[in-house]
């Protein structure tokens, strides 16, 4: 692959967020032009930046990869993705405007009265959005190196670096235009290659991707295995080795894998004749790799949980991301939040329609990428492995510079409102210079754990805050909006007991401290046990404590529901229109 | 057209509430306003409270609303593991996860925000009328 | 509304009891007497008669329930209700007694009426009078009360135990309460306004209205469109600075009412006026305190353009950070003393000038705390700069607040 056409890429991309973020406000010079400048952001645009700043490095390169290593089973992420807001539309997005809440903290507090119940909040808000940003920026450290052969930290700290920087000196004046701009980026960086990619599997005689098989290599091809695995053959396989298999060191020598484990150690170079079977990693609990194969696997009680756990979480998850919940504030009222998501249900559903064909052209063209551990780069390497020449190396640099747009975007928000939440309610004392400590902390903390974290697919890692999220902050929004019962106490041990659960599961999990077979399965998808698991706590500790049911809870509840008309807060041709 | 630029531009001092006091004379004020609710009973706080009993009664349709949505999603979406863990073709599996799925949220979606909006628009007819 | 529907309940009332006196009244004198029909008929004149009479009681206690007012509609209201003797108290003292006996009954009245004025219920009870010619001996409590609880207490006495009197004596103390109630809105509203008109005063000020009309009156004749337009300019601007209800805005619609504002300066300094909108659009929806940016701008354009021969340049940002919103008014004019400007935000007004600046400013720190006042950087001749920081979310500050 073209360095310098990637790396032009890349740059062209920082420089645009970095300059439309501080110089994207609306200026006008004459009053008669006030109007179009001070009036509020339509749905259509806001939608672009909700979607621009969802889209992930989960979105935009884990979902090929897990579609490329598991098959179609995977595509339940993207739909879980979408499908969380149509959630969020039903039950929460009208009512979230209307209460004025910019964090979901400032939601707790609202609806709840209580100090106390919002600074727990704000702890589950950094949690999630820890949890989130660290696969963005291990996502740009997998792309730098694949790029440019970089140490896979440096494209992390390069993200961590511009967004901290921008976000802390104030520069991003304006992050609708910027998220709105990554949108329509992503969308082209992903479709155009995507058409070139597929004119050229056409001429190519169209083969089929074949996921019920091991795959076969069209040609000859060298894998050098990153980390230490196990690979598993059904069949014997002769490849040329330089490094150690089962503990034996080999250069260059030719070797016949009898069926059965075999132990590959990191850094082992496999070359293999074209039309050899590709090797399946074999898989353990321990081993993160492993994460999604409940889902992929057999047609057993396991696959069936994993996929219901991922459906939960992302179906429920997706109404208490940190980053999702602040974008609302920037609709004007309750109806133009409900129309803005449905604007960004079709954007989202539009660009999901692609990573799955790169995961299913990886398939074919890229096989060998399962076993190094990369295969999150798949949707990077595709064009130069199919084009070739200076079409490969255009292209190549156009998903670079999306993938980067995905790493940015998703990653400039979540700091933005984890460092609001750290500054307001974590951080002892407020103000400017704060909020700058607060920024610091929000990246530091992920990309340091990043360093020391085994990797995992980034799709999978994102799945983990979804659960969190759909633990704590759904059951929270949900009755916080729909129940008038609702009290401190209740909401707090629910977000305590559910979201914890949840939390502590998954980190045990990432941890590898978790036992194989159905205990790992449980802890990895906790969604089907923790949601409802929070939902019953808050319900039946607030059923409790009826003493404590807020003051102000009809007042509240009658806000959040009234359409704006009747509350006299937005003229009415305004909302009608 | 640009003003030419007087050779010594006079300095800015900051000049705050705070300093207005001396550096360092407390601030007076409230440290933060405890959650209030309804302080000044606004004519418009006045009509939240007068609407109670209708608040119930939109909420109650919206929340029929927000179900109906989401029983459709479940009933759609919901089962289809159930029904993909049936022995399926490949390119079944595909066409629905990969392309179906979508129009049927979006369509649901859709339905839903203009049943949503039709709620809001009766009971603001209802209660103005 | 609340005040409409005071008012009926009090008509209601008076009606009630004037029907209820009457027919008690009929059918005790109703042996023997004829009258022209035409004229009324007894019931309708004693009708009359009782309406009348309750009218004359109503204008005092619409001033509260004090010494004077009591003793103005103690006499109406024991001709009203025909008894003995009649006595009103507040929740401290008797404040009028009207009949006889007042000498030696008018002492045990607060222990009579405690129970009363601590419970809000009527009761009734003997007098225990020593004095066996006192026609005094029965007595009933009923309360007064307003829109905080009981104010006070009605005491009627009668000569014997009488459910005629109960009754008469609870119907005449609620029929008071309800114009005790009416007098307290009187007040508040009367407040209300008088607070109002003194935030119009610090917002908007009475130079500018003259101005615009004058500005928009010059064009009258030269460019009639213009003056049309100036002119719906000038009805939104001040509809919006006059509306009634909300102690908080949408930044937009602040906005909104500054490019009102600025329209109308504009049409009078013409081109001497240059003003820069830097917007970004996500701050929009943010709720702040009701026109607490147009003084800024005010303020700048003033000071902008006190050097007649300069123009002068305003630059409105407002701009995202995180959980907040920064706007900024600047403007290259001829700046401010920065310890004359001390002195303003401490409250003492030397020159007069800057007013809208120390209310603005303590209306932030009110709503936000103190560390969201206004933070100013000015020098004589320096221009000025002024910042607010507003949160995007703060408890209790929501549009309908």
């Amino acid at each position: 692959m073209n360095q310098t056409y990637a790396v032009a890429a890349v740059t062209a991309v920082v420089l645009a967020t970095v300059l439309i973020g501080a110089l994207g406000l609306r200026i006008s010079r004459t009053t008669s032009d006030f109007y179009v400048a001070s009036r509020t952001v339509r749905p259509g645009l806001n939608a672009a930046a909700i979607s621009g700043e969802y889209l992930s490095a989960a979105s935009f390169l884990g979902i090929a990869g897990l579609v490329l290593v598991q098959g179609p089973a995977m595509l339940w992420y993207p739909v879980g993705y979408t499908a969380g807001y149509l959630v969020l539309l039903v039950l929460v997005a009208a009512p979230l405007r209307r209460s004025g809440a910019y964090t979901l903290s400032d939601f707790a507090e609202a609806r709840l009265e209580s100090r106390r119940a919002r600074r727990l909040a704000s702890l589950f808000v950094v949690g999630i959005g820890w949890l989130y940003l660290l696969p963005q920026l291990q996502g740009a450290g997998l792309t730098l190196e694949i790029l440019t052969g970089a140490p896979d930290w440096v494209g992390g700290l390069l993200v961590a670096l511009v967004v901290t920087g921008t976000v802390a000196a104030g520069g991003m004046r304006s992050i609708t235009f910027v998220q709105a701009f990554q949108y329509w980026l992503k969308l082209t960086a992903l479709l155009v290659p995507a058409l070139f990619l597929l004119a050229a599997w056409y001429g190519d005689g169209a083969p089929r991707a074949r996921f019920d098989a091991p795959a076969v290599l069209r040609e000859h091809t060298v894998v050098r295995v990153a980390d230490t695995v196990r690979i598993g053959l059904d069949d014997p396989l002769t490849v040329t080795v330089t490094g150690r298999v089962d503990d034996v060191p080999y250069d260059h020598g030719t070797v016949a894998l009898a069926p059965g484990t075999h132990h590959v150690l990191a850094g082992t170079e496999l070359a293999f004749a074209p039309g050899a079977v590709l090797p399946e990693r074999a898989a353990t609990g321990a081993d993160p790799l492993g994460w999604s194969q409940p889902l992929a696997g057999g047609h057993d009680g396991h696959q069936l949980y994993a996929t219901y756990g991922l459906i939960l979480a992302t179906f429920l998850g997706t109404m208490g991301l940190p980053h999702v919940a602040v974008r609302f504030y920037t609709s004007p009222h309750g109806r133009a939040a409900r129309r803005t998501t449905l604007v960004v249900l079709g954007l989202v559903g539009a660009f999901y329609l692609l990573p799955p064909l790169y995961g299913a052209l990886g398939r074919i063209y890229a096989p060998e990428l399962a076993l190094t551990g990369s295969a999150d780069a798949a949707v990077l390497v595709l064009p130069d492995r199919i084009l070739g020449g200076l079409a490969g190396d255009v292209l190549g640099a156009l998903l670079a510079g999306g993938a980067f747009a995905a790493f940015l975007s998703t990653a400039s928000g979540l700091t933005m409102s984890v460092a609001g939440v750290l500054t307001q309610d974590v951080l002892p004392s407020r103000g400017v210079r704060h909020f700058r400590l607060g920024t610091l902390l929000a990246t530091a903390v992920p990309l340091g754990v990043g360093v020391v974290a085994s990797k995992v697919p980034v799709a999978d890692a994102v799945g983990l805050a979804f659960a969190v999220s759909a633990s704590s902050f759904c059951p929270l929004l949900v009755l916080g909006i729909w129940w008038r019962r609702l009290t401190p106490p209740g909401a707090m041990a629910g977000l305590l007991l559910g979201g914890g659960s949840a939390l502590a599961a998954v980190m045990a999990t990432r941890a590898g401290l978790a036992p194989e077979g159905w205990a790992h399965t449980l802890m990895a998808w906790p969604a089907v046990w923790s949601v409802p698991l929070g939902f019953l706590t808050m319900l039946l500790v607030s059923l409790a404590t009826p003493g404590r049911v807020p003051p102000g809870t009809p007042a509240l509840l009658a806000r959040l529901h009234l359409p704006e008309e009747l509350t006299g807060t937005v003229p009415a041709q305004e909302v009608r229109r | 057209m640009p003003e030419p630029h007087p050779p010594r531009r006079p300095r800015r001092e900051t000049v705050t509430y705070a300093s207005a006091h001396g550096a360092h004379g407390a601030v007076p004020g409230p440290a933060r306003r405890p959650p209030a609710h309804a302080p000044a009973r606004s004519e418009i706080d006045e009509q939240t409270t007068l609407g109670h009993t209708y608040v119930r009664s939109l909420m109650r349709s919206q929340l029929r609303a927000a179900l109906t949505a989401l029983g459709a999603l479940a009933l759609l979406v919901g089962s289809l593991p159930l029904l993909l863990a049936l022995p399926a073709p490949e390119a079944l599996v595909w066409g629905v996860l990969g392309v179906g799925v979508y129009p049927v949220i979006w369509g649901t979606a859709h339905w839903y925000v203009r049943r949503a909006e039709r709620n809001e628009r009766d009971f603001t007819g209802l209660v103005e009328r | 509304m609340t005040g409409i529907a005071l008012a009926a309940a009090g008509a209601a009332g008076a009606v009630l009891l004037a029907v209820g006196f009457v027919l008690g009244r009929f059918t005790a004198r109703r042996a023997g007497r004829t009258a022209d029909p035409g004229l009324g008929t007894p019931v309708e004149r004693a009708t009359f008669h009782t309406l009348h009479t309750a009218s004359l009681a109503a204008p005092p206690l619409r001033a509260g329930l004090t010494e004077e007012t009591a003793r103005k509609a103690a006499s109406t209201l024991r001709s009203l209700l025909g008894t003995e003797a009649l006595c009103l108290t507040d929740r401290g003292a008797v404040l009028a007694w009207d009949g006889p006996g007042g000498e030696h009954h008018r002492a045990h009245v607060p222990a009579l009426a405690a129970d009363t004025l601590d419970t809000g219920r009527s009761r009734s009870a003997h007098t225990d009078c020593a004095d066996p010619a006192c026609p005094l001996r029965w007595a009933v409590i009923a309360p007064l009360t307003g829109e905080d609880g009981v104010l006070g207490a009605l005491v009627a006495y009668g000569s014997r135990e009488s459910a005629v009197l109960v009754r008469a004596a609870t119907e005449v103390a609620r029929w008071v309460s309800v114009q005790l109630e009416l007098a307290e809105l009187d007040r508040s509203r009367t407040r209300i306004v008088e607070a109002e008109i003194r935030a119009l005063r610090a917002q908007i000020s009475p130079h500018f209205i003259f101005n615009s009309l004058a500005a928009i009156a010059s064009f009258v004749r030269t460019d009639p469109e213009r003056a049309r337009e100036l002119l719906l300019e000038f009805a939104d601007f001040t509809r919006y600075s006059f509306r009634r209800h909300g102690d908080f805005a949408q930044l937009a619609d602040e906005l909104r009412s500054i490019e009102q504002y600025l329209a109308l300066a504009g049409a009078r300094f013409g081109k001497r006026l240059k003003v820069t909108l830097q917007i970004a659009p996500e701050v929009l929806p943010v709720t702040l305190p009701f026109l607490c940016l147009q003084p800024l701008v005010e303020n700048a354009v003033k000071h902008g353009l006190q050097e007649r021969e300069r123009g002068c340049r305003v630059t409105i940002a407002a701009r995202d950070a995180g959980a907040e919103a920064v706007v900024t008014v600047e403007d290259d004019g001829v700046g401010m003393d920065p310890e004359l400007l001390r002195a303003v935000l401490r409250g003492e007004h030397p020159a007069g000038s800057g007013i809208g600046l120390s209310n603005v400013d303590e209306r932030l720190r009110q709503v936000y705390g103190p560390e969201h006042g206004l933070v100013i950087e000015t020098g004589v001749g320096a221009g000025m700069k002024v910042t607010v920081r507003i949160p995007k979310y703060r408890p209790g500050v929501h549009r309908s607040a």
